[in-house]
């Protein structure tokens, strides 16, 4: 990696700077990866996560438009935080966010035609996907540009395998394939095995989603006060 | 806090930031846009055709361009069945020509398996675009698809779903005496709603999205329609 490759030059300097993978940015990183969830501890951006996890290969570039969209708008509006006049800075943020996700859309449509028809309009909607206006407003808006592309990439990355885990799920059980792949022989068709209808459909993922916040809850032991 | 013309002055700077940006991807990117809805269109044809499984993800730009050049001709006539051999169905703008009209032919050794012709019209949210393929027969429908929409998804959005477009193969646009009936989708399902001598004319619907249903029954009849003069004087010439 690039950056591992900087940190010693940058520990050399005689003013003692934050090292690019201080503990807390590794936290930064990690967090969200599955402490802080975005979507099983902060349940947002529920709403895609249903909707494009039918097949995995959707769910895979749905997770890296959301991880590009996420640490490019930190970086962003975290170069941009002390010039953002606080009247304005929803709206900043989101002019921001959508001009990101319409470039990710375009650049979709003319390289990857088929995944971009797919995706319809959740590509459109990463806009309004909490997730990405929660952490410019959380996150970015009072950290420097490094730790909030940490962040983003953090979050997109916790998002990302939510997703394709709901995916792997939905599909193998769903069409008893994964990645387009027929992994459930036909003798199986043969012998009665039916595919389950339900995880094709939205409840599925629901469930699928339950069950992971249940054992991610039953595993940190972190649990909502009555 | 920041004073009002620094508000402004920094809102306006973000815009034309934006701006700038999408509007130079949108340039540098149209052209391979372009070509991959042209592609889209006519994997569509062919798929309405039955030469591309519908559904399936693994064709190749090669496939579709090979499949399209060997079997599919096309030719423009006009809403009172004439044949323009001077024009091109490339140069027909359909919201200019209003009475011109492309029509596909799935052609093998000479002989046409297939006329396709391209609807669209009024959904609930947006207009529909697709292509219904007809037998030799011009009665009986080979293959319908729908390939631009902006119908919900997961409710009117899976009109193009095959598991609702295989249902329209086998239908007949043609009452027994030879009246142009065209298709319908209903709302709920057929073996329900309607009679089984009739049945050969409708579809089952989607619940949920009754709207779009009816806005399919509607620009498909009005689509045979207007093709109906050219597809009767095919039908006459065969029977003469």
């Amino acid at each position: 990696m690039q950056e591992t490759g900087t940190a010693p030059s940058t520990a050399q300097v005689v003013q003692p700077k934050e090292k690019l993978f201080s503990k807390k940015n590794k936290r930064t990183l990690s967090d969200p990866l599955s402490d802080n969830n975005p979507i099983t501890l902060q349940v947002l951006g529920i709403c895609s996560a249903l909707a494009v996890t039918v097949q995995f290969n959707t769910a895979l570039v749905m997770s890296l438009a959301v991880i590009s969209v996420l640490s490019l708008s930190n970086v962003t509006i975290s170069l941009l935080r002390n010039m953002i006049p606080s009247k304005i800075r929803i709206i900043v943020e989101l002019a921001v966010v959508a001009t990101l996700v319409v470039l990710v859309d375009q650049i979709l449509k003319a390289y990857l035609y088929d995944i971009s028809k797919r995706l319809s309009v959740f590509v459109g909607l990463i806009i309004t996907n909490c997730i990405i206006l929660g952490r410019a407003e959380a996150f970015a808006l009072q950290n420097k540009p490094w730790p909030s592309f940490l962040d983003g990439l953090g979050n997109g990355m916790g998002y990302a395998a939510i997703l394709l885990i709901v995916a792997t799920g939905r599909e193998i059980l769903g069409s008893g394939s994964f990645f387009g792949i027929q992994l459930i022989p036909e003798s199986f068709y043969a012998a009665g095995y039916e595919n389950m209808g339900l995880m094709v459909l939205s409840p599925g993922a629901f469930i699928l989603l339950g069950l992971i916040v249940w054992g991610q809850r039953m595993i940190s032991k972190k649990f909502e006060e009555n | 806090m920041h004073k009002n013309s620094y508000v402004i002055i920094f809102a306006a700077a973000v815009t034309i930031t934006c701006s700038i940006l999408l509007a130079s991807a949108a340039t540098l990117l149209r052209e391979r846009q372009q070509e991959n809805i042209a592609l889209d269109k006519q994997k569509n044809i062919l798929t309405s055709a039955g030469l591309i499984e519908s559904g399936a993800e693994d064709v190749t730009r090669k496939d579709i361009l090979d499949l399209y050049d060997k079997n599919i001709r096309s030719q423009v006539i006009d809403t009172t069945g004439h044949v323009l051999e001077d024009k091109k169905v490339e140069d027909v703008d359909p919201k200019k020509d209003k009475h011109l009209l492309p029509v596909y032919y799935y052609q093998k050794d000479g002989t046409v398996l297939s006329y396709i012709i391209p609807i669209s019209g009024k959904g609930l949210w947006s207009t529909i675009y697709g292509y219904i393929a007809l037998e030799p027969d011009l009665n009986t429908v080979r293959g319908i698809t729908f390939y631009q929409h902006g119908e919900t998804p997961g409710l009117g959005g899976e009109i193009v779903k095959e598991w609702f477009t295989s249902n329209f193969i086998g239908k007949r646009i043609l009452s027994p005496d030879g009246r142009l009936v065209s298709i319908s989708v209903v709302k709920g399902k057929v073996a329900e709603k309607i009679p089984e001598s009739e049945a050969y004319h409708y579809v089952d619907g989607i619940s949920g999205s009754t709207l779009t249903g009816n806005g399919l029954t509607n620009f498909i009849k009005k689509d045979l329609v207007r093709y109906d003069p050219y597809f009767k004087k095919l039908r006459n010439k065969e029977t003469e």
